[in-house]
């Protein structure tokens, strides 16, 4: 029979990556020293700082990975929501969206940041919150926010995670921006998601 | 009047030893519960405490944490281990019509072709590869096939190694099959042929501790199905690179039908076939 049945092998002695293994010119050495350093809060600013001069996609997924699994990652992956690098801002919102007990004592900031940028990425943060948390949360943006484009980043995640409670402030962001036609029409879309409504 | 109480004790479970418990499970399997679950969790914990003897929620979670069986016999009554043989038939067609094409192609005759099947359950399914590829499979001869299953439930790989299986588990394979590879033993009951028990590797592996999942390298098709949709975010994505870092370049994984890599890393590259969409580690040749 051609079907063979193997034990696995030993694993080599020398298998463990050293520190400098971080910085190896080899991807899958790179890759294997970062999923080897742990999760513990001692390893976070060792993950950032490989973060910053990482290219290869493998890696750095390795990196989020590891980072979303501590809690005391938080702070440096919020501050990459201001990084020039989009892949950079992205996979922070991804780990910040899996790691919502750390995140939530920092989303009042996030999305009353003064770079609406930031406002709109912590709105996409939110997405990861029980839906109620997630539409008080971002009711309180769409009474007070005076960007159209965080404003309309609200009310898409409203559209999906939104409850009733948000129908009276999905209502009132219309009137507020009378010269955005977008966003009194992505309003009526959301409140039509939210009760089942065609009006 | 006063409505009859059901009889033996009752086991209830309190909000903070809900929340205790998913907690301590999570932290273990990697499965998360969330409210929505609330009476499956209380039914099956319930049933669990009673079935140990413990007189409640306490006295057993203390004996989870000293107790290995007991915290086996947790997470065996926590997964879902009912399957079948050549279930998902299309992703065994798959396999033969277009994956070992791609993988015999940048290996030379006689070279070792690794399937893992993780989580295996019962051995449904490494065991259908096997016999898919004795029947299906032209080239089956000119190269070393080793299967590998894989599954965290210590209990459900002692009866996969065991090999018995009922009529409901053979129900889809063709009853030449049935008769070729078993042997009945009584009460609806076969054993499935002594050579293909011994062809099989069974390994107690939890997909989200990288150590366990480290012993098995060079994988060239995955077959995790079905699992990862109980995983949590964080899980998922740890489970998707461990699988990655024990998979050959160039390898296959192949998921549950309602499943999509695609939202849970971007590790592997989609493939579309006839049969199949499957997902691609790139490297050596890649998907092309």
């Amino acid at each position: 029979m051609p079907l063979i049945r193997r034990d696995p092998p030993a694993p080599a002695e020398n298998d463990q990556p050293g520190p400098g293994d971080l910085k190896s010119g080899d991807a899958d050495t790179r890759r294997h020293a970062i999923r080897t350093l742990g999760q513990c809060p001692e390893a976070v600013p060792v993950l950032i700082d490989a973060l910053g001069r990482e290219s290869d996609a493998a890696v750095i997924e390795a990196i989020f990975t590891a980072l979303e699994a501590i809690p005391e990652a938080v702070l440096p992956l919020a501050a990459l929501l201001r990084s020039d690098d989009a892949g950079l801002r992205n996979g922070a919102v991804e780990a910040l969206q899996a790691m919502p007990e750390a995140v939530r004592p920092l989303l009042p900031g996030l999305l009353t940041d003064g770079d609406a940028d930031v406002r709109i990425l912590a709105v996409e943060v939110v997405r990861c919150l029980p839906s109620g948390e997630a539409g008080a949360l971002l009711c309180e943006v769409l009474e007070h926010e005076s960007d159209p484009n965080v404003c309309t980043a609200a009310v898409e995640v409203l559209a999906e995670a939104g409850t009733a409670e948000a129908v009276p402030t999905l209502r009132r962001l219309a009137a507020r921006f009378p010269s955005q036609p977008m966003l009194p029409f992505a309003a009526r879309i959301a409140i039509e998601r939210i009760t089942g409504s065609g009006t | 009047m006063h409505p009859e109480k059901a009889p033996g004790p009752e086991i209830r479970i309190s909000d903070s030893e809900f929340r205790r418990f998913r907690d301590f499970f999570y932290r273990r399997t990697g499965i998360a519960f969330d409210e929505s679950r609330r009476t499956y969790v209380d039914r099956r914990l319930a049933d669990c405490i009673a079935a140990a003897g413990s007189r409640g929620f306490s006295e057993h979670f203390a004996r989870l944490m000293v107790e290995p069986a007991e915290m086996e016999r947790l997470i065996s009554s926590f997964t879902v281990n009912e399957t079948y043989f050549y279930r998902e038939d299309y992703q065994l067609r798959c396999l033969t019509s277009s994956l070992l094409d791609r993988i015999t192609a940048r290996k030379r005759p006689g070279q070792t072709i690794r399937l893992w099947s993780i989580p295996c359950s019962t051995g449904e399914e490494p065991y259908s590869l096997a016999i898919w590829l004795l029947e299906n499979w032209p080239q089956v001869d000119a190269w070393e096939i080793e299967i590998i299953g894989s599954d965290i439930d210590a209990r459900v790989l002692e009866a996969a190694e065991a090999g018995v299986y009922s009529e409901r588990s053979l129900m889809r394979l063709p009853r030449p099959l049935v008769e070729r590879y078993f042997t009945p033993i009584g009460n609806g009951r076969y054993r499935i042929d002594a050579e293909l028990r011994g062809s099989v590797r069974f390994s107690r592996v939890n997909l989200i501790d990288q150590d366990d999942t480290a012993r098995w390298r060079n994988i060239d098709v995955v077959f995790c199905r079905n699992v990862l949709i109980y995983f949590d975010e964080v899980s998922r994505r740890t489970a998707a690179n461990n699988l990655y870092d024990s998979m050959a370049p160039g390898g296959f994984i192949c998921l549950g039908h309602t499943e999509s890599m695609s939202r849970i890393s971007p590790l592997f590259q989609v493939c579309r076939f006839d049969d199949a969409i499957v997902y691609q580690k790139p490297g050596e040749g890649g998907h092309g």
